[in-house]
Formats: C-alpha cells, sequence, structure tokens
C-alpha cells in the first residue's frame, strides 16, 4: 500500500463520528454540571485526548503483533477476573483494580480480549474443519469463562456484552445452521438455571422493568423521570442548559449512565436521532471495514468490534428508554468516566490498524 | 485446487451473508429505539410535559437573603427584614376570584390588588405561586391562620424585605429593589418560580445584583395524595448574597446633603401655620411634601421656598474614595421595597425636580468658569502663553463682528493668568482659548476626566460632551467655528460635564502626579494597582494650584469671603447662565437673582479641594438655579470640605 491509498484507508468518518460525539459529550457534562466549568468536564475532554493519541499509537503496531498478543491479552484479564474478587475495590460489586492513578477495570478490554483471541481461533480453523462440532467448544470456552467471570462480580451489563460480542463473532465465522439453531436451543434451555445464579438485585431490576409503575419511588424512580425527562423533552427540546428535569436534579446519574436523557430532554426528538444517527454511522464504517477485507481475521474482529459499540448504544438507549431494565450501562464518548472511552479508543485505534491491512491475507497476518 | 479455492471463496460469501445478516439485525433493533424514541418524544410528550411541570412545582425554590451594603465605618445603608408574605398557588384553588374576595374579607385587599393577581394568574402555569400581600402584619397573620380551614391553596412564607434605614439620605447610591418584571423573566425563566424575589432596579442595588442576590436555596416538597403539602426536604440552603462595603462616610454624607438643601436660607419648622399656609397655596411646595420631604426653607426675600436642587460629591484626592455623593431631593428608598402605590409612583415620576435622577453621575451641566483650570493649563502646555502673559479686559472681545461679554461689566483691566482666574476674567480666557484651539483644549480635558466616564459603578451614568473639530464634524455635520472656540473657553456652549466628573478633575488638580478615578466600593480602594500618571508638567499645574488658591485667598477672588480657616482652600467659582438676559430686562434693571423665576435663575457651581499645603479632599457643588457660584456654590463647598476635615481629627 502506498501512502495515498493508506490515507484513503483510515476510516475518517468513524474518527469524525467520534469526535462530533465528545464535543457533544462535553455540552452535556456542562449543562450537566449546572453550565459551571467543573473539572469533569475538563477530565473528559482530557481523556478524549489521551483516546485520541492512544489510538493513534494502536493504529500503527503492526497487525501480527495483535495478532500474536491477543491469546496473552486474553489470558491475562482471565487471570485478572479471577482475581479481582480478592484484590479488587468498589461498593456492592468489585468490578475494579486500584492502579494508583486511576481504578481500573478489566471486564472493559475483556470485550475486546474476547473478541481478537475468538478471532484468532476461528481464522486459523481450515475450511475442513469448520464443519466440525468439536472445534467450537474451545470458542465457547474463550467466551463463556471472562463472561461467568464479569457476572459474579456482579456486572449484568458488561457480562452481556462480552457474550453476545463472542457468540456474534462465532456466528459469523461460518457456523453450520444446524449448530446455530443447537446453540439457540442450549440457551433457551438453560435460562431458568441463570435466573437461580442471579442477585436479588438484579432480579428486582428485572421485575421492576417489567412493571415500573408499581415501584415508581423504588427502583422504578430512575426510569420514570427518565422517561418524563425525554417526553417533556418533545420534538425540538427545552433547549440548551434548559432541561428542568435535569437542572432540578430529578435525574439520576445525569453525568454518567442517564446522559442521553439530558440530551434528549435539552434537545429534544431531533436531538436523539443526531446521537443515534451518529453512532450508526460509526457501526457501519467498522462493519464496512470488514466487508472490504481480505483476510478472515480482519473480518471476525470487525464484526465483533461493531457489535460492541453497537450494544454500547443500544443497552445504553433501551435502558434510559425503559426499553430494558437497569443494567448500568455508559453511553461511550458522551457519558463522564473513562473505561468506556478507554474501550472505544481502543476499538476506534484497532479499526484503523486493520484498514491499513485490508489486503493481506490471512498467512500474512499469523 | 481448484476446488479449494472454491471452497474459500464459499466461506467467504458465508461470512460477508452473515455479517450482512447481523448488520440487519443491529438496523432493526436501532428502529426499535427510534420508534421508542418517537413514542416518548413525540406522541406521548404532552403528557410528559406536564409531568415534568408538576416535578418542577413540586420542587421549591428559596429565596437567599439579599447581601448588605454598607458604609466606610460599617454602618448599615441597605439591609433586610424578616416579613412573612401570603401565597396563593392557583392549582390547588378551586375558584381564584372567590378565594380573593374571602381573604379580601379578613385583611382587607385593594380591587386593584386582585385584578393583578388575577391578571397574573392568567399569564403564568398554575403551579406558579402569587404573592397576594407581602409584610404580613402579627394581626392579619392570626386573623388568617384561625380561617386557614376555608382558605384552600394559600401558604405563608417567609420572605425578606429590603430597609434602607438611611432613608432619603443614600437613596441615589444604593438605588431600589421592587418585584421581578416581564423582561426580567423572558431573560431567565428561573426567576418566575422565585415568589417574592426582589431586584435591583437602580443604583448599586442594580449594579451589584447578581452579588448581592446570593444563590438560591433548593427545597424537596413531599405531597400527600391531595396535594397538600406533608414535609420540606432541603436539598441546598440558600446562602446569603455577598455584603458590600462603600466608602461613603454616612456622617458626611448626611451633612452633605443637609447643607446642599439649605443653601442660603434659613430652615423653617414645618408645622407653623404659616408654612402650612403655604404649602396649600403652593404647587411647587407641595409636590416636595408629597415625596416626603420636610424641609422647608425661608429665603431672603422671606419667601417659603423648597430646599436647593443640586448635587455634592467629595472624594479623597489620593484614593478617588468618594465620602459622599448628595443628589437633591431624593427619594426613599424603602417605598419601592413594599408595594408602592400608584400615587406615591406618580408623585415622584411626575415631580418637576426629577427626584429619581442621580444628579452627581447623570445630571448634565455647563462647567462655565470652572472649566477655565483646563483651558489655561491647556494654554500654559501648549506654551502660546507664560504664567507672565497679560491681556487688557474693557468688559468685552471684540471677535468678528460679535461682542463677547465679560461678566464684569466694567472690565478686570489689564490680569495675567492666574489673576483671570482668581477674578474669573471672561475676556483673558476668550482670548487664549483661541490661541491654544479647542482640539488641545479637548485633550487636556479629557486627560483631567472631563466628558470621559468615571465608571463609578452606579448605572445610568452620562458621559457628557468634550468637543472638538472632528466632534462637530461626526455630530453636528458642519464644521468647527472659532467662535465657538471663543465661547469653550468659559466652560459654555457645547462643553457638557457631570459634577463627578468635576470632583475627578479637581482632585487630579490637586494631587497633581496620578490620574486618581472616583471610587465607590471599599474593594477597590483595597485592592486597586496604582493610577495611572497624570503626565503634566509640575510647573504648569503649580501655576494652577496657585491660582485656584488665589480665588479664595486674594483680595479680588472670587470666593475671597469663604476662606477655610484653619485649613486653607483653593477653588474656582462657575456661574452659568441658564436663560439669557434680554436687552429689556437689562435696561429695566432687574437683573438680581433673586427676583428673577426658579426657573430663570443661573447655576451655582464651585469645585475646589483642601487643605491648601496638604491636599486631602476635592469638592465639586451645583446648585441649579442657586444664583451666584461665589454666593451659593462656594459656601456650600466649604462646609462640607470642614465637617470631613474635621471628623479626620476624631
Amino acid at each position: 500500500m502506498n501512502w495515498t491509498s493508506k490515507i484513503l484507508a483510515i476510516p475518517w468518518l468513524m474518527i469524525t463520528g467520534m469526535l462530533i460525539l465528545v464535543i457533544i459529550g462535553t455540552m452535556a457534562l456542562y449543562s450537566a454540571s449546572d453550565g459551571v466549568w467543573t473539572s469533569s468536564v475538563q477530565q473528559h475532554l482530557l481523556r478524549s485526548a489521551i483516546g485520541f493519541l492512544l489510538a493513534s499509537f494502536i493504529a500503527f503496531i503492526p497487525i501480527n503483533w495483535i495478532f500474536r498478543a491477543s491469546f496473552i491479552m486474553w489470558a491475562f484479564i482471565v487471570c485478572l477476573l479471577t482475581v479481582i474478587p480478592f484484590i479488587g475495590v468498589g461498593a456492592g460489586a468489585t468490578r475494579w483494580i486500584n492502579l494508583g492513578f486511576m481504578n481500573f477495570q478489566p471486564s472493559e478490554p475483556a470485550k475486546i480480549a474476547v473478541i481478537l483471541f475468538l478471532a484468532r481461533y476461528l481464522s486459523l480453523r481450515t475450511f475442513d474443519q469448520i464443519d466440525k462440532l468439536i472445534i467450537y467448544l474451545p470458542a465457547v470456552f474463550i467466551v463463556a469463562i471472562p463472561t461467568l467471570l464479569v457476572l459474579r462480580q456482579p456486572d449484568l451489563g458488561t457480562g452481556l456484552m462480552i457474550f453476545v460480542g463472542g457468540i456474534a463473532v462465532i456466528f459469523v465465522s461460518g457456523v453450520p445452521k444446524r449448530y446455530v439453531f443447537l446453540g439457540i436451543g442450549t440457551f433457551a434451555a438453560s435460562i431458568p438455571i441463570i435466573w437461580g445464579q442471579l442477585y436479588d438485585y438484579q432480579k428486582a431490576r428485572l421485575l421492576t422493568f417489567l412493571n415500573p409503575e408499581k415501584d415508581v419511588l423504588g427502583a422504578g424512580w430512575q426510569i420514570t423521570q427518565s422517561k418524563i425527562a425525554l417526553g417533556s423533552g418533545g420534538l425540538f427540546g427545552k433547549g440548551y442548559l434548559q432541561g428542568s428535569q435535569s437542572q432540578l436534579d430529578y435525574l439520576p446519574e445525569k453525568q454518567t449512565d442517564f446522559v442521553f436523557t439530558l440530551i434528549g430532554e435539552e434537545f429534544g426528538f431531533v436531538g436523539s436521532m443526531t446521537i443515534i444517527f451518529i453512532y450508526f454511522l460509526i457501526i457501519l464504517s467498522i462493519t464496512g471495514i470488514g466487508l472490504r477485507a481480505k483476510n478472515r481475521f480482519t473480518r471476525l474482529v470487525a464484526s465483533g468490534l461493531a457489535m460492541v459499540v453497537f450494544l454500547y448504544v443500544f443497552i445504553n438507549i433501551a435502558m434510559v428508554t425503559g426499553v430494558l431494565p437497569v443494567v448500568g450501562a455508559p453511553l461511550p464518548l458522551i457519558s463522564y468516566g473513562g473505561t468506556a472511552m478507554l474501550t472505544t479508543f481502543l476499538i476506534l485505534g484497532i479499526c484503523i490498524n486493520l484498514s491499513l491491512n485490508i489486503v493481506k491475507e490471512d498467512i500474512e497476518i499469523s | 485446487m481448484a476446488k479449494k479455492r472454491k471452497e474459500i471463496q464459499e466461506v467467504s460469501n458465508q461470512i460477508s451473508r452473515r455479517m450482512l445478516l447481523v448488520g440487519g439485525l443491529q438496523v432493526v433493533f436501532g428502529l426499535i429505539l427510534v420508534g421508542r424514541l418517537y413514542q416518548l418524544q413525540i406522541l406521548d410528550s404532552d403528557s410528559y410535559l406536564k409531568l415534568s411541570e408538576k416535578n418542577q412545582f413540586d420542587h421549591r425554590l428559596v429565596i437567599a437573603p439579599r447581601g448588605r451594603i454598607l458604609d466606610s465605618k460599617n454602618r448599615l445603608l441597605a439591609g433586610n427584614s424578616e416579613v412573612f408574605e401570603l401565597v396563593v398557588i392557583p392549582a390547588r384553588t378551586k375558584d381564584l376570584k372567590k378565594l380573593l374576595y374571602n381573604i379580601d374579607a379578613i385583611i382587607g385587599l385593594s380591587g386593584e390588588d386582585i385584578n393583578r393577581i388575577i391578571e397574573i394568574a392568567k399569564n403564568q402555569p398554575d403551579f406558579l405561586g402569587i404573592s397576594i400581600k407581602s409584610n404580613l402584619t402579627q394581626r392579619e397573620l392570626s386573623h388568617l391562620a384561625i380561617r386557614s380551614a376555608v382558605l384552600e391553596g394559600v401558604l405563608f412564607q417567609k420572605n425578606f424585605n429590603r430597609i434602607y434605614p438611611q432613608g432619603k439620605l443614600l437613596s441615589h447610591v444604593t438605588g431600589y429593589v421592587s418585584g421581578i418584571t416581564e423582561s426580567e423573566v423572558k431573560k431567565n425563566r428561573q426567576l418566575q418560580r422565585l415568589v417574592g424575589l426582589k431586584t435591583g432596579k437602580s443604583g448599586l442595588e442594580k449594579s451589584l445584583d447578581e452579588s448581592l442576590r446570593g444563590i438560591v436555596g433548593k427545597e424537596r416538597i413531599e405531597v400527600n395524595s391531595r396535594g397538600k403539602p406533608v414535609s420540606f426536604i432541603s436539598d441546598r440552603l440558600p446562602k446569603q448574597g455577598n455584603d458590600h462595603q462603600l466608602t461613603i462616610d454616612i456622617d458626611i454624607q448626611s451633612y452633605a446633603v443637609h447643607r446642599l438643601k439649605l443653601g442660603n436660607s434659613e430652615q423653617v419648622e414645618l408645622a407653623k401655620s404659616s408654612v402650612q399656609e403655604a404649602i396649600n397655596k403652593d404647587a411647587a411646595l407641595r409636590a416636595h411634601i408629597n415625596i416626603g420631604e420636610t424641609m422647608i426653607l425661608r429665603d431672603a426675600n422671606s419667601r417659603y421656598v423648597p430646599p436647593e436642587t443640586g448635587a455634592v460629591v467629595i472624594m479623597d484626592i489620593h484614593t478617588g474614595a468618594i465620602v459622599a455623593m448628595a443628589s437633591s431631593p431624593a427619594y426613599d428608598p424603602n417605598l419601592f421595597a413594599g408595594r408602592l402605590t400608584n400615587r406615591a409612583w406618580h408623585n415622584l415620576n411626575k415631580h418637576p425636580r426629577v427626584p429619581l435622577l442621580n444628579r452627581v453621575i447623570a445630571g448634565l451641566y455647563s462647567p462655565g468658569s470652572t472649566f477655565k483650570m483646563v483651558v489655561y493649563a491647556a494654554a500654559l502646555e501648549a506654551g502660546v502663553i507664560s504664567s507672565d502673559t497679560s491681556y487688557t479686559c474693557r468688559g468685552f472681545f471684540e471677535f468678528g463682528d460679535r461682542n463677547f461679554y465679560c461678566w464684569q461689566e466694567k472690565g478686570h483691566g489689564t490680569v495675567n493668568g492666574r489673576q483671570a482666574i482668581s477674578q474669573s476674567c471672561d475676556v483673558y480666557f476668550y482670548q487664549i482659548a483661541l490661541k491654544t484651539g479647542i482640539d488641545r483644549i479637548q485633550n487636556m480635558a479629557i486627560r483631567m476626566g472631563l466628558g470621559v466616564m468615571t465608571d463609578v459603578g452606579i448605572p445610568g451614568e452620562k458621559l457628557g460632551i468634550m468637543p472638538n473639530r472632528a466632534w462637530k464634524k461626526n455630530n453636528r455635520g458642519t464644521v468647527w467655528t472659532p467662535g465657538e472656540t471663543v465661547i469653550a473657553g468659559i466652560g459654555q456652549g457645547f462643553v457638557l460635564t457631570t459634577p463627578i466628573q468635576l470632583a475627578v478633575m479637581t482632585a487630579r488638580l490637586a494631587n497633581g502626579k496620578k490620574a486618581v478615578k472616583a471610587r465607590l466600593l471599599a474593594d477597590l480602594i483595597k485592592n486597586s494597582e496604582d493610577f495611572l500618571p497624570l503626565n503634566i508638567n509640575s510647573t504648569v499645574l503649580r501655576e494652577i494650584q496657585r491660582s485656584m488658591r488665589s480665588v479664595v485667598s486674594s483680595t479680588r477672588g472670587t470666593a475671597r469671603r469663604y476662606e477655610l480657616d484653619g485649613y486653607g482652600m483653593a477653588g474656582k467659582t462657575g456661574t452659568v447662565q441658564v436663560k439669557r438676559i434680554s436687552k429689556i430686562e437689562r435696561e429695566e434693571g432687574i437683573i438680581e437673582n433673586i427676583d428673577r423665576r426658579w426657573k430663570d435663575r443661573d447655576h451655582a457651581l464651585f469645585v475646589g479641594y483642601a487643605p491648601y499645603d496638604k491636599p486631602k479632599y476635592a469638592i465639586s457643588v451645583i446648585v441649579e438655579h442657586g444664583g451666584s457660584g461665589s454666593s451659593m456654590a462656594a459656601p456650600i463647598a466649604r462646609d462640607i470640605l470642614k465637617f470631613a476635615l474635621e471628623r479626620l481629627k476624631i
């Protein structure tokens, strides 16, 4: 690839979309801080800048390093997830490791590690092998081990994302249809078992979700207020810094998980559609890299990463609009919080890297 | 090998198909979100908007007590008193009109009040409270409390009333507060929810409003099924606004106000029957009584007259601190904090002597002869004359086809600059103004602070006019004429200044080194960096100062009768003609000021500073239609300077 085609190959649409989202996020955080330029607004901008630096660094690592490092990454994160109940910190749920300068949440990079390792494993299978059920057993383990470890923390949202992201990669890799149906059947049969494994508060959330009005002041409070805020925004919203729900502190977690609600209240249906549109452009450009790529590794990784971004957006917006129960999921690049943002920039870095190597064959990568 | 390639292609196609399938699923799920948002934000928007308004109503904002304004010795100039306010929330009443009639039967409301409340209720959301009556008395409170069962939807709210313990003394400086206006609500919708909030409408109350207002508290009200509040949870306590200390000394202020109003007359007892009789007959006197004036004077002709109208400002020549600024007539700011009746407002607003006007910063006057220092300094600096240059005054100056007269009909004879200042010879200044040119005079005036905003912090300050050739061209569209320079030489014509600008000029002349600026806030004095240098040659300044001294000290000085014993005063008188004396009047000899109608009399001005050797205070005095600067303004200035200087010894 010469320089011109390299520059053209870079997913500019994705980068632009992310930049706009970061700006929207900064504006939303400014509004959430009662229209005061607080340190958290500044932090948000600073972290995005670091994120872009990180992404440009990853973009230029030789792709076979990523390929080879995927197993070590996966294994390392599984180790961290295993020991986290003993060394981790966190109120209620133990999700973080204190690194001194920041709290690190291993379940976030786990999403990426699972996808990379799965893609490596599956892209190395020969074409004779993909019809055999036995080769999918290790794949299921690659997904299941971190998923279960995260669910035990407990973190339903992230666990679900690791699981669905992994399943998407396996599905795309070309599993024969009969195994797909087998998988669905097995999952359906295990739902009662999973229910038994859930914590009481997780069950309560799911039940509240089914009938939120029953418990308006308890767990249903957040979702009721969020719906009022979004609904009262109407078509064009109440105007920037004018959202009464948000500004009067009716909206819980307005800087983090419920930031979409704040935007929806102040900028209305037009505002919420804009956000969804930009995210879909980003997801589309990741999928586009996969569709154009010549090697299986890239195609599988792109499918997985597109799914991760999609899940972030879907779970968050579905949650604040009352389509899904409150599971505690951030809206990357807009919500205040470092780890989801870090993951998204990691994804950006990998996507740029992949897009620079789409003409390579699998042999060249491994 | 071909088979292998075909297989690879097949798997590749399979992967593409599945990617598209997953992508399609993502789009479908995305559309679910779009549909959900459409339902929430478009279809059900109205019902959610109602719910959100209900939330606002349940979330009350609590007004913070307003910050205080204090004088230089921490005496209260503006403060708060706690009052109870009766508030109605229309959403909680069935029939607002009936309720108001019920309340009227208990405490008595005016028809005006009832109409006002109904009008407000029509124009704002019904969950917002409306103040029915503020400042409830103990008696009213108890009467209402007994019948509270039949008064649905009303509540008592603790509130603050603004009080100005100094009454009329400082109304133009502090300004006043009153209820929020529609235009304020338009700018900030939150204000609508602060029932009973009062904001600054003039003076420092207006310019410092945001700082004085403090931070509103937030209170959550839990309501039972019938909408009655059952408990108040404080989310954020209100934070009292900031206090502000002024440079004003209320004692000096009080004396200055009194002395200015007194003029050269004698105060009489208001209760005297002859005074009452005069008030009944004289509409001008009545207008003063109607705005709360209690001072009535007897002038030299033994007529009963209202107090003098005018302005005084006295400031520290080193720090710029204004220790007193008086504008007469004044008003009582306490009137506005309560409910101002239409009648009281009419009395203030239609008063012929405009009590709402702060003459110190917004009264525009020709500086008259007080401008001569500027012309003299400009001429000396330009080198067109020296301090020895003399001219002969024969009572008029012939220029072109026109005579410009000196106030001294017989003429001053041959005078040098210092004598011309001391005796206020007009002819001398006509000539040196012509030699110097208007542009250089204007430049000097600007450096002295004339025609420049003092930005002392009170809203509504006027710039005045300090003309030059470019100004005339831009504003009148015509060329500047030399005749206009001639009359500018004695501070008349286009030149317009404010009393505070004249005080700043005097302070700079007395200081001699720094371009002192007027300051009203004590913080500015404490933290201010040094003033810019004045940049006027010290020998020129020395000559100006000596000339100003001779106005008081020389045997022919215009203020020779008003020496400030023990300190020594320097200054300059000014008498500004308001109405040209007609030829007939001149011939008939009715030229004594006191014999003319008040409106036709001359303005009296004096600027000065003291002590002469070690200057401390500069003052400017303007008495509207007060007669001559030397007989009216100079003694007022002398007495106020004396009072202020004496206080330094305490």
